[in-house]
């Protein structure tokens, strides 16, 4: 009995090493020295040494949904535009585009001289292959929406209802791409940069089915990058793409990307020079700000209160336009965000396009203005018509910026209103999931575009109405946005854009706008060119040099 | 025990079961030996000075929050981030709430949790213990499995689920750590039993015609004691933490009311730039674990029958 | 006493089965599901449903756990949702090394160093050593363990240089990490040790054993420590599985690519068989722990039956 226990205590033991001997070899041949690992000693001179802030979790560019992916892959891979430095596409694979008058098909010439990173061409038919298999059920993932809301019988191709052939997409020669899309569409070039817009060589995909993009021979690269090595919870490195049609214009021999969730951690290794690029904090920012490294930058994404016109006191618009006008958003940026964001006036980024090279914002201007006075009329004239004096809630997902900006609101209408607003918290998908049952009044809620439009916001609040928009129906809206998808005149077209704007925010009060996001952050003085595109594939190293 | 203390007198000599119903007169003792360890805790400084402290605090928490014009949820934001200063004696967080108001406000909940968790771990983690170990054999293995079923299952599973299904609050919280709160203890006492059981004091009790409940209230808990009070040094603070993270994902507390578990987490966010934020706070849960744990020990000191003083 | 360990092994797998059966079923209860981001929480109802579709997962509950025990007696534990389609048997192993390493480090250093303060407690009972020896315990319990981690890489690896202050790439990276876990470890241990033996040095069978002059070292050894190794053994149990299975902030602080966050991540994200992957491996380990516990009680105190009440 006692030898028993004996050998199974040893056998555990022997498991237990044996697991840690095999990592410790894999350490072993990564090649890190052990010696004079401490300090900043690691850090080579052709390195740029970045971070993400989550795992980075798959780089089959088919698939994947997640936005971390979204920036490596644009950065190994490119499609027919790339956007430049500021954030306008350009042409990349593609050398030239041909817009039909209509404005519904585009005949794309790819340039000469592209290539795999195996050698092969790029062709034509590399796109239609990556397209369709991005359109198809059986490897697509979730994002599929993308491609199929534009591409001529893209749904109809997913549910099975059309072959291959009759999509919208063909290549009649190697070098001649042509595209058929629904409705005339002025920012498509600006979603061929995007990651699920890439072509995809097939025979490769074939051969790798199960594992595409898991490791770094799992995928071939036409991008300014290729992929050296990828552990999703460790990170990424990146080796200049010697293939690469534009090579001349990449600077950065090496890039070494860390997964770092914790934003101490992070900081830390910038201060100890082991990182060329942090994002900081609110709580560091003030220690920070005057230094010459720091910088912020904004995203396309807004934050908002979205309220729920089901609900049974929040139906009343006097209510819901008292609470969108008690609070000072400028505040909330300053003293608790206190990290780039900026108070916002509206629903759409500012730096979004608008028409004639003015962006959206410019043109639209302030639509809500914290106003406390009106604010206070507007309560008691709402509790008439109700009758009665509301209890509230608001839902908000446990996330510490989410959870701050709700207790901000709870202490400024508190202050200006005089009402006690209750917080529930849910985790994320509990949030999501309780909206979609219209099961609250108002919730913190947030929208990051999908293109450089803002149509991408303003077509989420269309017919029919659903409990995760707020049950919002608005006939006037509706005819808007129709027009707007089928106008060819960009300036009348933008002229709905801004009313639909103006009916959401002021007439009708379905939301409250809080801030557009942004970042503060730290960046090696040496380290030029590090692009954040607002929106698409986020970070961009192509331009990026080191002195 | 030394030998001045030992009253001998007639009674000693008595038949000890000459009537079944005298019982009692067996415990009759204890009453002096109870008195005994008040004696005895007063002589162990350290645990007198922590009785002193542990009252300072709870005062504290009663009255810390008035002492200043503050409350735990007035915010200013003109004053956010200050460090500790006369106008805010330990100084103000990023929305400009006083921190001393809240750090005392945050005390009375912490101090609530504790008890809760000591009373929860006492009252299941010992009774469960004790049946599992005195009954041994078929019970045992059955107690046992339940056991390592509810630690098995992912515990976050189970309080997101009470999430969807229950208000936010104190009771939410009170029952998130019924569910595995007094595993520990559980596992200790059934451990100590399984020691105590052979001893020959037990065995004569047995023999003696004792039931099972006289054993474990009479015997195994009064032994056990000083590993209980141990084990509840760690159920403490690991339930004011638990209570910290449950208010953070939605099932405790909701903004503005904050905990000490809360205050540190937050004040661990902000520690490299405003660092009286984590210091604070983190003292008050200092001087209570350590008031709490010398007092745990001049109480097994004073209790254990088994001490020479 | 083979009998008693075939029942217990009967019952272990009968356990396990229960755990992830229960786990399933409550998982799939869970709001939401793994495509729940922002851009497919917008979707329409239909979309949602042909993907979820394209994984099985409008299939009964009942049904799908079927599925899913089939394919475990298959040795397959399925593919990550969330690392889209990795088997997550990979992901697993490719990730308890890091954190299996670092629990093991912990535990035998926070033991060494828990016994040998919990000693010297014992023995000079409320000294200087004795109030120390609880201050490092008492602190070691009510700050949480990420506050040292910080602190540590904050002056040891930033201040001072002297250790790396994060990542995972040489053995020096392991040292801050484990000594931030191994000092609940210290904790622990110290506490238990100290009143184990304060208790035992009392117990008439020490005195037997000094006044039939057996030296103090022998007694220590063969008497005392034996004996208040129980009550250590049983707490430490449960916190060697949780050592092994990974600190979420541990290495979220030294950025270690380790399976401690695959326990809180899989369940916020959804990612079913991962989660599954997880609790199994998890409730494995423990289950097998608090069956060697349970025997070595024997082997420590040969008087201890676990088998019977009645018959001890």
């Amino acid at each position: 009995m006692k030898k028993g226990l004996v050998v199974s205590f040893l056998l555990i033991v022997c498991l237990v090493l044996s697991a840690c001997n095999s990592f410790s070899s894999k350490d072993a041949s990564s090649g890190s020295g052990t010696e004079g690992t401490s300090g900043g000693s690691k850090k080579s001179d052709d390195t740029l040494n970045l971070y993400f802030d989550n795992d980075i979790p798959d780089l089959n560019p088919i698939k994947t949904t997640d936005s971390i992916s979204f920036s490596v892959l644009g950065n190994v891979m490119e499609g027919l535009y790339r956007l430049d430095e500021n954030n306008k596409p350009v042409p990349a694979m593609a050398k030239s585009v041909k817009v039909s008058d209509d404005g519904l098909t585009y005949t794309f010439t790819l340039r000469d001289g592209i290539k795999w990173s195996n050698g092969e061409p790029v062709t034509a038919q590399d796109f239609v292959d990556g397209w369709l298999l991005g359109m198809n059920p059986q490897t697509s993932g979730s994002y599929r929406f993308i491609l199929t809301d534009y591409i001529v019988n893209g749904e109809e191709y997913t549910n099975g209802k059309v072959k291959a052939d009759k999509v919208g997409v063909e290549a009649p020669d190697d070098k001649t791409f042509i595209v058929h899309i629904k409705k005339p569409t002025p920012y498509f070039l600006g979603l061929t940069t995007f990651e699920k817009y890439y072509p995809v060589n097939k025979a490769f995909f074939e051969k790798n089915k199960d594992d595409f993009g898991q490791s770094p021979d799992k995928l071939l690269y036409n991008g300014p990058y290729v992929l050296t090595d990828f552990n999703p919870a460790s990170g990424v490195t990146l080796k200049k793409n010697d293939q690469y049609w534009d090579k001349a214009n990449v600077n950065i021999p090496n890039i070494d990307i860390k997964v770092i969730k914790e934003a101490s951690t992070a900081l830390n290794l910038y201060n100890g020079g082991q990182l060329d690029y942090v994002n900081l904090s609110s709580e560091d920012v003030n220690n920070y700000k005057d230094k010459p490294e720091f910088g912020t930058q904004t995203n396309f994404r807004s934050y908002y209160v979205q309220f729920n016109l089901g609900d049974s006191v929040l139906k009343n618009k006097s209510l819901r336009q008292a609470l969108q006008l008690s609070y000072d958003p400028s505040t909330l940026e300053k003293v608790i965000l206190n990290n780039g964001s900026k108070a916002a006036s509206g629903l759409i980024p500012p730096g979004m396009e608008g028409v004639d090279g003015k962006s959206f914002r410019d043109l639209q201007g302030d639509v809500i203005k914290p106003d406390v006075a009106k604010a206070k009329d507007l309560w008691k004239e709402g509790i008439k018509e109700l009758g009665k004096t509301p209890k509230l809630q608001l839902l908000v997902s446990d996330d510490t910026v989410e959870k701050d900006t709700a207790t901000f609101l709870q202490s400024q209408w508190k202050k200006n209103l005089g009402i006690d607003v209750e917080l529930v918290t849910k985790p994320y998908s509990g949030r999501l999931d309780t909206m979609r049952a219209g099961d609250y009044q108002m919730a913190i809620s947030a929208w990051g575009a999908d293109y450089n439009d803002p149509m991408t916001y303003m077509d989420l609040w269309v017919s029919p109405a659903t409990p995760f928009r707020g049950s919002f129906s608005n006939k006037e809206y509706d005819q808007l946005i129709k027009d707007a998808k089928s106008q060819s005149d960009d300036t009348k077209r933008m002229n709905e854009l801004l009313k639909t704007e103006q009916i959401l925010l002021k007439d009708e009060a379905v939301l409250a706008p809080l801030y557009y996001q942004g970042q503060a952050y730290l960046q090696n003085p040496k380290v030029k060119g590090l692009v954040f595109h607002p929106w698409g594939n986020p970070w961009d190293y192509k331009y990026a040099t080191m002195d | 025990m030394s030998i001045e203390k030992v009253e001998i007198n007639d009674e000693s000599f008595q038949p000890v079961l000459s009537d079944p119903s005298d019982k009692e007169a067996l415990s009759g003792k204890e009453l002096v030996g109870w008195r005994n360890s008040w004696r005895r805790l007063k002589k162990n400084k350290g645990a007198f000075v922590s009785l002193f402290v542990l009252a300072f605090i709870v005062l504290l928490a009663i009255f810390g929050p008035h002492m200043n014009s503050y409350t735990y949820y007035q915010t200013d934001y003109s004053v956010s981030f200050q460090p500790p200063s006369s106008e805010h004696w330990l100084g103000t967080d990023k929305f400009g709430r006083d921190q001393w108001t809240r750090i005392w406000e945050g005390t009375r909940i912490s101090l609530y949790i504790a008890l809760l968790a000591a009373v929860l771990d006492l009252i299941i983690g010992v009774m469960f213990g004790a049946i599992s170990g005195v009954f041994g054999g078929k019970v045992d293995l059955v107690l046992q499995r339940i056991i390592d079923i509810l630690v098995g299952i992912p515990n976050l599973i189970v309080v997101i689920l009470l999430i969807l299904f229950m208000k936010p609050g104190i009771v939410t919280i009170s029952v998130a750590m019924v569910i595995t709160g007094w595993v520990n203890m559980a596992r200790l006492v059934r451990s100590q039993i399984f020691k105590l059981k052979t001893q020959e004091y037990v065995m004569a009790s047995q023999a003696l015609g004792a039931n099972v409940f006289r054993i474990i209230f009479k015997h195994f808990i009064p032994n056990s004691m000083s590993l209980i009070l141990v084990n509840l040094m760690f159920t403490i603070p690991s339930a004011i933490f638990t209570e910290a993270f449950l208010s953070f994902i939605g099932l405790g507390l909701q903004e503005p009311l904050a905990s000490l578990g809360v205050l540190i987490n937050d004040g661990f966010h902000a520690m490299q730039s405003h660092y009286y934020l984590l210091i604070f706070p983190s003292i008050v849960i200092v001087a209570l674990m350590v008031c709490f744990n010398l007092l745990a020990d001049g109480l097994r000191d004073a209790v254990d029958p088994k001490m020479k003083d | 006493m083979q009998k008693y360990i075939l029942v217990r092994l009967f019952n272990i797998v009968a356990t396990l089965f229960v755990i992830s059966t229960l786990t399933f079923f409550l998982m799939k209860q869970l709001p939401g599901s793994p495509f729940d981001e922002e851009k497919l929480a917008a979707l329409p109802d239909e979309v949602r449903t042909q993907i979820y579709d394209q994984y099985g997962l409008n299939a009964p509950v009942w049904h799908q756990y079927v599925n899913y025990l089939g394919n475990l007696l298959k040795g397959d534990m399925g593919l990550s949702f969330y690392y889209q389609d990795r088997p997550v048997s990979n992901i697993i192993v490719d990730r308890i090394g890091p954190s299996a390493l670092l629990g093991i480090q912990a535990l035998i250093i926070g033991t060494a160093v828990g016994l040998i303060l919990g000693l010297i407690a014992a023995f000079k009972h409320n000294s200087m050593w004795d109030y120390i020896t609880m201050l490092i315990a008492v602190l070691g319990i009510s700050i949480p363990n990420f506050v040292f981690a910080a602190l540590l890489q904050y002056f040891v690896g930033l201040k001072w240089g002297v250790l790396p202050i994060a990542y995972w790439e040489s053995y020096q990276s392991t040292i801050l990490p484990t000594i931030a876990l191994a000092i609940g470890v210290v904790a622990v241990v110290a506490r238990f040790t100290r009143n184990e033996m304060l208790e035992v040095l009392g117990q008439d069978y020490i005195m037997t054993a000094k006044a039939k002059g057996l030296s103090s070292r022998n007694i220590i050894i063969h008497h005392a420590v034996r004996n208040a190794m129980i009550p250590v053994l049983t707490v430490l149990g449960p916190v060697v599985v949780s050592l092994i299975t990974g600190s979420l902030v541990i290495e979220q602080v030294f950025s270690i690519p380790g399976i401690g966050s695959l326990f809180v991540e899989s369940i916020k994200v959804n990612d079913y068989s991962m989660i599954m992957g997880v609790t199994l491996l998890f409730s494995v380990l423990f289950v097998f722990m608090v069956l060697i516990i349970d025997l070595l009680y024997g082997l420590i105190d040969p008087r201890i039956r676990l088998a019977g009440g009645k018959e001890g």
